[in-house]
């Protein structure tokens, strides 16, 4: 008797603790295996990371928090500077000084403020109107989503120069402007993230928008709403969670963002950021453990943490968009009225033809000699795409990135398949974690995870070994797959998470009632259902690995002969002006790889484009 | 509530295409004023098209609708007050009962004193009291169906429009429902028009009936007409269980037929409405027309039982003619039939039907 009670007392807790009653290996091999590896190369790297920002003199204390918040060039309430420098040539607005952790702040507020309008706008007309050129919008707002790291950045403040194309338009030939406009700094660094984030927004705001039941807007309709008054009171609100979901990924990505801040580094001010301080203490006392780097670094990851878990929060007290029984479906869309055309065309279609200027200037100047004086670039050159291929140094940092983003998103695939599916399929106390934890290196900003395997991987790997950042023989590559990994894994996660709730899991529970066993009911039955979400996630991830530059640049340069391509483009960014160009021709090769993604996920997919989500 | 202006409702040879389908082919209708009318037909019907063209959510290819003698068919959907309860309710998720139902009042612009009167009014009609501050997802389906209809109810629709309003409840709670929208009905004197493909409840619900089929009319009528006098083999096959099997004429006297039913003779049936065309023709009786016992004046048929089924208020026993089988609905079976027995059943030839495809 006592053995039976006691074997459902261990049976209740197997249910509790994983959802399943039963002793299942594969389930319980599937929980664990994402669980320690996110434990330990996540939470504990982060955990030792708070251990050094929260110790002075051997205790416990608030020492170093207390020092920064206490020094005017981290917070000051008065700013320094001027809104605009009027000086002979021209006006040079660089933006106000904060200190760096209002500045951060400030900078990633007005981003996400500028994204969420022009995304939201963009995505109700593509939602709502057909137009003639409707499908050429659509092809040019895939062009910001186009990664190329600290070029991008580095093209919006050519394009902002005295002599650039801005003033070139508005000044010189159409003369609106009286005076050229020099737009420099932080003010730089925000246009260059807005132009950047805003598709973001955009693709989440649109996917939202599509998801709205027709009924609901019809309904409203019928009761007498129509213009502005539906659009406010019934399809933003219903698309308001997607939207915030967008807005919040925004503001995340400009405050961890490293690549501007670098490309515009020659004035002071845009170096005054959380990231590039992070960034720059870390390159300048590398080798030591300096505390105020990790208390540096933990403030920044608590504001993208809080935001992360308040968007959270909000879109899961929002869970609106299926609440659908059936009924038609399809997308309400309308002519436009004389007055819509006049926005789309002489609105809109100039600040999307504005913000694909970064992308086609990184392949204009990846094949041109020259561009610092005129407002366009001269002399047609191969030369830097030719060096890529005949410089076996170049050749061997292209080829050092797909390496590792080759290898990071394997392990990507098997952790996030087997998360997904516990996640997914049991209901136990750790299902939920399991699902959080996929999801949660987006809110970890990766300056934050460079730093913290940096004292992680020096604290727990002996002093000669390749993996401590320390020794002479360091190799970054096995550290930095782990980032990649780590870093990206949310995309192909929520891929796939995506994919195994289209299956009813009756699929599998008809192959195990049949007598298969449960890794082979999944294997067989529901990894092929969804392999085309874990070929769009992948995919996405992949992009987003060649990409990666926060742990590339820090722990990836440390050993110039193992690093990245993307350590290699900042080299170049900050050097002299003219190795842009080569920076600009490794962008090219980022943006032949991300367009050739898309086009085989849509080939093979059959979906649009795979788009960045929260939820 | 007060008392609604009546309306009636007049649809003129509308066509209504979908890409290469034809939803509507040519359909005309004339709603009177406080009735409740179903469109009755099977899913594809085009019923729920009429329905949204009436909405004005759909513009029409090609005919008219007026509400009393106005044409209404250019008006937008906002401008028509002719108010939809769609079948899945379209409760707006980001709102309370309240605020959902307050919705239409606060666009015609109704004092906040007086929304505040109407909801309440609205919510004791559908007896839903004291839920005005929950959200639609904290519903059941039945309250959730209770909801759209008293928002739809609230702002006094000059019509109120039902697509379906109960096929996403149980059995139980649809008949609850069903005699609940009755009740309101009668208590608000208003024109409804009620869409479904439920024949019970097109039946217990409505005035009149519009059986729709492949886009057109089959016939529009009394439940009791729809039913006892079926004009097309469609609406006999539709309403209800029927025994429909072909036949042909042998001789026509003073408006009786004689007719040869798969081999068997029966004679002294009405000819009723066939027209034209003979050889094509089906003899049709509803199954609890028909005896077990002989009577005066009675025809017959004979088969071989297939089947007998209990269904506590009556028997079913199905009986095989040649290759067809023929149904027989009897309160209770006291005969000693067994199942492979050749019997005779006994019918008034006045209760066949003749129909034509």
């Amino acid at each position: 008797m006592a053995t039976v009670v006691k074997k459902a007392g261990y049976r209740k807790v197997l249910e509790n603790i994983f959802g399943t009653p039963h002793f299942d290996l594969f389930a319980i091999v599937s929980y664990i295996i994402p669980l320690a590896y996110i434990f330990i190369f996540l939470i504990v790297p982060l955990a030792e990371m708070l251990k050094i920002a929260f110790t002075y003199n051997g205790s416990f204390s608030l020492h170093w928090f207390e020092s920064i918040f206490s020094q005017e060039f981290y917070v000051r309430l008065k700013p320094q500077g001027s809104i605009y420098v009027d000086t002979p040539q021209y006006i040079y607005i660089e933006g106000l000084d904060f200190g760096v952790i209002l500045n951060s702040l400030i900078v990633a507020v007005l981003v996400t403020i500028f994204s969420t309008i022009i995304g939201v706008v963009l995505a109700y007309i593509m939602y709502r109107y057909t137009f003639p050129g409707k499908n050429i919008f659509r092809v040019l707002l895939i062009v910001p989503l186009l990664v190329t790291p600290f070029v991008n950045a580095y093209v919006v403040k050519l394009i902002f120069r005295e002599n650039g194309i801005f003033n070139w338009i508005l000044h010189d030939l159409i003369g609106i402007l009286p005076k050229p406009i020099r737009i420099d700094g932080l003010v730089g660094v925000i246009i260059a993230q807005s132009i950047a984030y805003y598709p973001i927004v955009y693709l989440n705001a649109y996917a939202s928008f599509v998801n709205i039941d027709p009924s609901l807007e019809e309904q409203a309709e019928n009761l007498g709403s129509k213009g502005f008054r539906l659009f406010r009171t019934i399809t933003f609100p219903l698309a308001l969670p997607g939207i915030a979901a967008g807005a919040t990924l925004t503001f995340i990505f400009s405050l961890e963002d490293l690549g501007a801040p670098i490309a515009f580094h020659s004035s002071s001010i845009a170096k005054k950021l959380i990231t590039y301080q992070v960034y720059d203490k870390f390159l300048s006392e590398t080798g030591y453990r300096s505390p105020e780097i990790a208390a540096l670094a933990i403030i920044l990851l608590a504001i993208s943490l809080a935001a992360f878990a308040l968007i959270r929060k909000y879109v899961s007290l929002r869970q609106y968009a299926m609440m659908s029984k059936g009924g038609r479906w399809y997308v309400r869309t309308f002519k436009p009225k004389w007055w819509q055309y006049v926005i789309i065309y002489a609105i809109v279609l100039p600040l999307v033809l504005f913000t694909i200027l970064p992308q086609v200037g990184v392949i204009l100047l990846a094949f041109s000699k020259e561009w610092s004086r005129t407002p366009y670039p001269r002399g047609f050159t191969l030369e830097h795409i030719s060096q890529i291929v005949l410089d076996p140094d170049v050749r061997g940092y292209v080829i050092n990135s797909i390496i590792y983003a080759f290898t990071a998103i394997i392990i990507i695939v098997i952790i996030s398949i087997m998360a997904s599916y516990v996640s997914n399929r049991f209901r136990g106390i750790l299902s939920p974690i399991v699902e959080a934890l996929t999801v949660f290196p987006l809110a970890v900003p990766g300056i934050v995870i460079a730093v913290g395997y940096f004292y992680f991987f020096a604290s727990v790997t002996p002093r000669d070994s390749i993996l401590n950042p320390l020794s002479v023989s360091f190799n970054p590559g096995p550290i930095l797959i782990i980032a990649y990994s780590i870093r990206r894994m949310p995309f192909t996660a929520r891929s796939i998470y995506a994919g195994i709730q289209q299956v009813h899991a009756s699929l599998e529970e008809a192959a195990m009632n049949l007598g298969m066993p449960r890794w082979k009911a999944v294997m067989s039955i529901l990894v092929p259902l969804i392999s085309m979400n874990v070929l769009g996630g992948a995919m996405l991830s992949f992009v987003y690995a060649m990409s990666e530059t926060s742990v590339s640049i820090t722990i990836g340069s440390l050993e110039m002969s193992k690093a990245p391509m993307t350590a290699y483009m900042r080299d170049l960014i900050v050097s002299a002006a003219g190795s842009a160009h080569m920076a600009a021709a490794l962008g090219f090769i980022l943006i032949v790889v991300q367009i050739s993604a898309i086009i085989l996920s849509t080939i093979i997919t059959k979906q649009r484009y795979a788009f960045i989500g929260i939820t | 509530m007060r008392v609604i202006v009546l309306v009636n409702v007049r649809i003129e040879d509308v066509v209504k295409r979908f890409g290469e389908v034809t939803a509507l082919r040519g359909v005309s209708l004339e709603i009177k004023h406080g009735e409740l009318f179903t469109l009755l037909g099977p899913s594809g019907c085009g019923k729920t098209t009429l329905l949204r063209i009436i909405a004005g959510l759909e513009y029409p290819d090609e005919g008219r609708i007026y509400f009393d003698d106005n044409d209404v068919t250019d008006l937008k959907t906002y401008e028509r007050g002719a108010v939809l309860v769609f079948q899945n309710y379209a409760l707006w998720p980001h709102m309370t009962v309240y605020e959902n139902i307050a919705y239409g009042l606060k666009i015609r612009k109704v004092p906040k004193d007086e929304i505040k009167e109407r909801v309440k009014k609205a919510l004791e009609l559908v007896k839903l009291e004291g839920y005005e501050d929950r959200y639609p997802t904290q519903l059941s389906g039945g309250q959730q169906q209770r909801v759209a209809l008293a928002r739809a109810l609230a702002v006094q629709p000059k019509i109120l429009l039902l697509d379906e309003p109960l096929s996403n409840l149980d059995a139980k709670l649809r008949i609850e429902m069903r005699s609940e929208i009755k009740r309101i009905q009668r208590e608000l004197d208003i024109t409804v028009i009620y869409v479904t493909h439920d024949q019970e409840e097109a039946m217990a619900l409505s005035d009149r009936i519009a059986v729709m089929n492949f886009g057109v009319i089959e016939q529009v009528g009394t439940p009791r007409e729809i039913y006892q006098r079926p004009k097309t083999k469609f609406v006999a096959d539709f309403m209800g269980k029927n025994n429909i099997l072909p036949a042909k004429i042998i001789e026509i006297k003073d408006g009786k037929a004689t007719l040869k039913v798969l081999g068997q003779v029966v004679k002294g049936v009405p000819v009723g409405n066939i027209v034209g065309d003979y050889s094509e023709i089906y003899f049709s009786i509803r199954p609890e027309k028909v005896s077990l016992r002989p009577f005066d004046g009675a025809q017959m048929l004979e088969g071989r039982v297939d089947l007998i089924e209990y269904y506590g208020f009556f028997v079913e026993i199905v009986i095989k003619l040649h290759d067809m089988f023929f149904f027989v609905r009897v309160p209770d079976l006291k005969e000693p039939i067994r199942l492979g027995d050749v019997i005779r059943v006994y019918f008034d030839p006045k209760d066949v039907i003749l129909l034509q495809e």
